[in-house]
């Protein structure tokens, strides 16, 4: 009897202890609402600068008294995942992060901020932007984004290596010629036959270095609207060639696959073309590293080529309090937010902010020729903005060119197996076409 | 048995140990790694040990970041998950080795065949199902699915072992009157430690390492587990490297790996004995 | 009549939580995926009817399916008889009178309980094509090594070979099947002069064919649907989109994943996910169907 009784004590006991367990799980963690406040939800990749938008946003809400501002911080790596969860099941935030790369991704669900802007046009100081970042800013002629950070394809070079090879440093009016003389230079034999030096880093996987080629060759990958790949054109496949022949004929850089790993740090390969503004922070980290920046190499067809991308601000088409939003926006982008995060390493969007810096007296951390990172936006070109634009190249243009490299391919034939890839999938029915 | 000859087992012996060797050696190069300095794991070519320890390491990450807060949720979105599990998954393994039910065997292979569905596509129905009744951003949706059988494997696993277990000794305790409940807390379960142990486990484990669910439904950092603060970190601790896209901080990384990984082995160290005899029992009927 | 009235009333009290969740975790989003796998789903605008478009599509243009497919045939059909005869050969070792048997089998089966990302990141050091351990270790005996994990030819085996540490379960598994042979009949069989072959042949492997069976199972199953490992290795090189080179490691979940939340094609990948899942069942069915023919149940 008295062990019945136990028992039942015991089973109550863990019925107590799951009802506590599901009284905490469930128990609700939104923020309760304030009476005469707006509350705003903004969806923000973590980055190293957290601190720094906190702050931000207690200024605001101290300048904004009927706004409380709600900030959700998301890994990068699954920003975009989480944003379409939330978006099929009609959750989203009034404010989000994003870059023009996946903008077209998000455009379904992203508010039209031209009349915003129009109307506001003198107070965000639309003519601050430099003009190739309002390019960027726009499309088909529409504002959905208000930019924050920008990346751009620049030439890093290594300048302690350049001085022990007895090289001058690269200048503004470099070709492809200059880089293939330097490049042979600075690769030096090492033990087992490969080098143990190179002079110019292969950027493999994605399109960030070939595509640079391809547009200085006078090529393109699509056509404007995106719907014709023209990979197969003389000037783009000229563009491959070079991508490939940087290796297998010139002999500057490592054969495919081996690329040393973190070459560029370690002090292996002495220059980079394209890279990510991003890693300058890491570049400082090394010490030995005495690195700086310059103009992209001219091509056949030009200097222009390299990558300008943004990243900034989207505001949901389904924020109920779009105008509370808008407040915030102008806020984050406002030239002292945009010269706060400059004082961290970050390039400029804005032409006020970046002078400033640039005249600024004293020894600068490098890269000491920013001067050339801010002449190279005028050569700079955004990725195009159409909806398949990642998938069709990551999908479908990348193995081939992957392939190319491998050497199971000739330049003339990646580019037509891509194009033809390409235009088979848009031809044919494709699931995916919106 | 037979006596082996002494070759035999030196031959036998250092095939274990180098086997061992090289089963450990992932994790003894975690453990290097994160002692290491930054410019260290870029070196070319890598350091076998890192030059000066860096035990600072371990604090930076316990201090950087809430370790503590995070540890916590995993441990109760674990403990629960386990509860649910064994309250339900038990009786549903009893259920089905032991009653006689018509279409038993097709209900049980359809509850089986979830485990070859890949569990991407669910997701999107199943997060819109949550959001439309306000479980977003709560733990029910990590836990209640556990305290309704979720975990199909574990109703498998007992099922098996159950079925060893002689339906004499069922018979017997029907006739002493015990309900089928007392069978089954009194007489089946404890019977079967070793897999109840080994679905414990098993739920542990899977609950301990899954990174997907908890940062699809979990919003507020304070309430995400180990896994997803362990990306929150990464993408932080860039702030400590000077780092950004592309140059993971490795050591850290390992760092916090370590302790992540720490209690799990704790864990199975302490019940390895049964858990393998668990294990064991699965294959032994098909 | 009544005792079985009592019986069903039991397994519908016991089995019914589980049946319930089964049902609303399980079966109704399954049944829901099978339905958008006939529509055009992007997530942002409600799913449209579109028939057998998805499948069609899958069989007749996708650049990525049937490279995926022969991806992961190829790595299933390799990887699982080496992680089997590896598990197989492991346990047969330990089932030897050894001294601190705990101890070896804990050895093996901690890999198994430790998550992927580890393996990735430490085997891409090793693996790294310029100054990784392995290279290393040729370069000194004179051999120039090759790209292993960016090169077509070489990324897959390097998986496989990768994969190869989990295989703490089957072995554990196969150890549990060893303990359940009775002794007497090596015993019996040493006594009649068979050999350590004819025994293993002829004695062990019988025995133990069910759960050879339940491993190859659980093992092809596993392979097929083998998703974390690639993806963690793919990020640990720093690769911008998993399954390079030249789609060399795409497999058929990686691909899945892609479709499903890199690009959203949610209707799309429902169909994948249900073309492996008819697939697995089928082949499951068929191995049951086979398993007739070899596999020994002492009962």
């Amino acid at each position: 009897m008295l062990s019945r009784l136990r028992e039942l004590l015991s089973w109550c006991l863990v019925l107590l202890l799951a009802g506590l367990g599901f009284w905490w799980a469930g128990r609700s963690r939104e923020p309760r609402s304030e009476p005469g406040r707006t509350e705003i939800t903004w969806y923000m990749i973590i980055t190293p600068l957290r601190g720094l938008y906190e702050e931000q946003v207690a200024a605001f809400e101290r300048a904004h008294p009927g706004i409380k501002v709600r900030i959700c911080w998301v890994p990068g790596g699954e920003f975009n995942v989480k944003l379409k969860t939330l978006a099929a099941a009609h959750q989203l935030p009034d404010l989000f992060f994003t870059g023009d790369v996946w903008l077209s991704y998000l455009l379904p669900f992203t508010r039209d901020l031209t009349p915003y802007v129009q109307r506001d046009a003198a107070e965000i100081g639309l003519e601050d932007y430099f003009p190739a970042i309002r390019r960027a800013m726009q499309l088909e002629g529409r504002y959905y984004i208000l930019p924050e950070y920008l990346n751009l394809s620049l030439l890093y070079y290594n300048r302690r290596m350049l001085a022990a090879a007895g090289q001058p440093e690269p200048t503004a009016d470099w070709t492809w010629a200059d880089l293939v003389r330097a490049g042979q230079a600075l690769t030096q034999p090492g033990r087992g036959g490969r080098p143990d030096t190179w002079g110019c880093a292969r950027v493999e996987g994605w399109w960030g270095e070939w595509l640079i080629y391809v547009r200085q060759a006078g090529g393109q990958v699509f056509t404007p609207d995106g719907r014709r790949c023209l990979l197969d054109a003389p000037a783009a496949v000229a563009g491959l060639r070079f991508y490939l022949e940087k290796s297998s004929r010139y002999r500057i850089s490592a054969p495919a696959g081996f690329e040393p790993l973190n070459g560029f740090v370690n002090q292996r390969v002495a220059m980079v073309l394209g890279g990510h503004t991003n890693y300058w922070l890491n570049y400082n980290q090394m010490p030995a590293l005495d690195w700086d920046v310059q103009l992209l190499p001219a091509g056949p067809a030009g200097r222009s080529g390299g990558e300008l991308a943004i990243a900034g601000y989207s505001i949901s088409r389904t924020s109920r309090h779009p105008e509370e939003t808008w407040q915030l926006v102008k806020y984050l982008t406002r030239p002292e937010a945009i010269a706060a995060v400059v004082r961290h390493g970050h390039l400029s969007v804005r032409r006020s902010v970046a002078d400033a810096v640039l005249q600024a007296p004293g020894p600068r951390a490098n890269p000491r020729n920013l001067a050339a990172a801010y002449r190279q936006f005028e050569f700079g070109e955004p990725i195009p903005h159409h909806a398949n634009y990642i998938e069709l190249m990551f999908q479908v243009v990348q193995p081939e060119v992957d392939r190319m490299l491998l050497g199971e391919l000739t330049p003339e034939e990646a580019g037509r197996r891509a194009a033809a890839a390409v235009n088979a999938f848009l031809a044919t029915f494709d699931p995916r076409a919106g | 048995m037979h006596r082996r000859p002494p070759l035999a087992t030196v031959c036998l012996y250092a095939v274990l140990g180098v086997g061992a060797c090289v089963m450990l050696a992932p994790l003894a190069w975690m453990l290097l790694t994160s002692l290491k300095t930054y410019p260290e794991i870029l070196r070319h070519p890598p350091a076998w040990l890192p030059a000066d320890p860096q035990w600072g390491n371990y604090h930076r990450v316990l201090a950087g970041f809430a370790y503590y807060r995070f540890f916590l949720n995993s441990v109760f979105v674990a403990v629960m998950v386990i509860a649910g599990t064994v309250l339900t998954c038990c009786p549903a393994a009893y259920a089905f080795a032991y009653y006689d039910v018509r279409h038993k065997e097709l209900i049980f292979g359809a509850l089986l065949s979830t485990l070859m569905l890949p569990a991407q596509v669910t997701v999107i129905p199943l997060f819109k199902a949550f959001a439309a009744i306000h479980w977003v951003n709560t733990y029910l949706p990590l836990i209640v699915p556990a305290w309704l059988g979720g975990n199909v494997f574990g109703i498998f696993l007992l099922r098996q072992f159950f079925r060893t277990i002689p339906r004499s000794f069922i018979e017997a305790a029907r006739l002493d009157g015990a309900s089928e409940w007392a069978i089954l807390w009194r007489l089946v379960v404890p019977m079967s430690r070793p897999a109840v142990l080994t679905v414990v486990v098993f739920t542990f484990l899977w609950s301990w390492n899954d990174l997907f669910n908890p940062l699809v439904y979990l919003q507020n950092e304070e309430l995400v587990t180990l896994p997803v603060g362990l990306l929150y970190f990464i993408a932080r601790a860039e702030q400590l490297t000077g780092g950004s896209i592309g140059q993971v901080p490795w050591h850290l990384v390992m760092t916090l790996a370590t302790v992540m990984v720490a209690p799990v082995i704790v864990l199975f160290a302490v019940v390895q004995r049964r858990f393998v005899e668990g294990v064991a029992a699965t294959g032994v009927k098909g | 009549m009544n005792l079985r009235r009592a019986e069903s009333r039991w397994f519908w009290c016991f089995a019914g939580p589980a049946l319930v969740g089964f049902g609303a975790f399980n079966l109704w989003p399954m049944l829901y995926s099978l339905g958008l796998s006939f529509c055009r789903y992007e997530v942002v605008a409600p799913p449209q009817f579109i028939g057998w478009q998805n499948y069609a599509y899958l069989f007749g243009h996708d650049p990525s399916f049937w490279p995926s497919v022969r991806v992961t045939l190829v790595f299933t059909a390799v990887q699982v008889p080496l992680a089997l005869g590896a598990a197989l050969a492991l346990a047969l070792l330990l089932h030897q009178p050894v001294r601190g048997r705990g101890f070896w089998r804990a050895v093996y089966f901690l890999p198994s309980i430790l998550p992927q990302a580890v393996f990735a990141v430490v085997f891409s050091f090793i693996f790294q094509a310029d100054g990784g351990l392995l290279n290393q270790g040729l370069a000194l005996a004179g051999i120039q090594g090759a790209a292993w994990t960016t090169s077509p030819t070489w990324a897959l085996p390097v998986l496989i070979l990768v994969s190869l540490w989990g295989f703490g379960y089957p072995m554990v598994i196969f150890l549990g099947g060893l303990q359940n042979v009775p002794r007497e009949l090596y015993e019996a069989a040493h006594m009649d002069g068979a050999g350590a072959w004819a025994r293993f042949r002829h004695i062990t492997l019988p025995l133990i064919s069910p759960v050879i069976f339940f491993n190859g199972v659980m093992g092809v199953i596993g392979a097929l649907k083998v998703f974390d490992l690639a993806y963690a290795f793919s990020l640990a090189q720093g690769q911008m989109t998993p399954g390079g080179p030249a789609r060399a490691t795409l497999f058929y979940g990686l691909n899945l994943y892609q479709q499903a939340f890199g690009y959203f094609h949610m209707g799309l990948a429902s169909a994948l996910a249900w073309l492996l899942f008819a697939f697995i069942l089928l082949l499951t069915v068929i191995n049951f169907r086979l398993s007739r023919r070899w596999v020994h149940y002492g009962d």
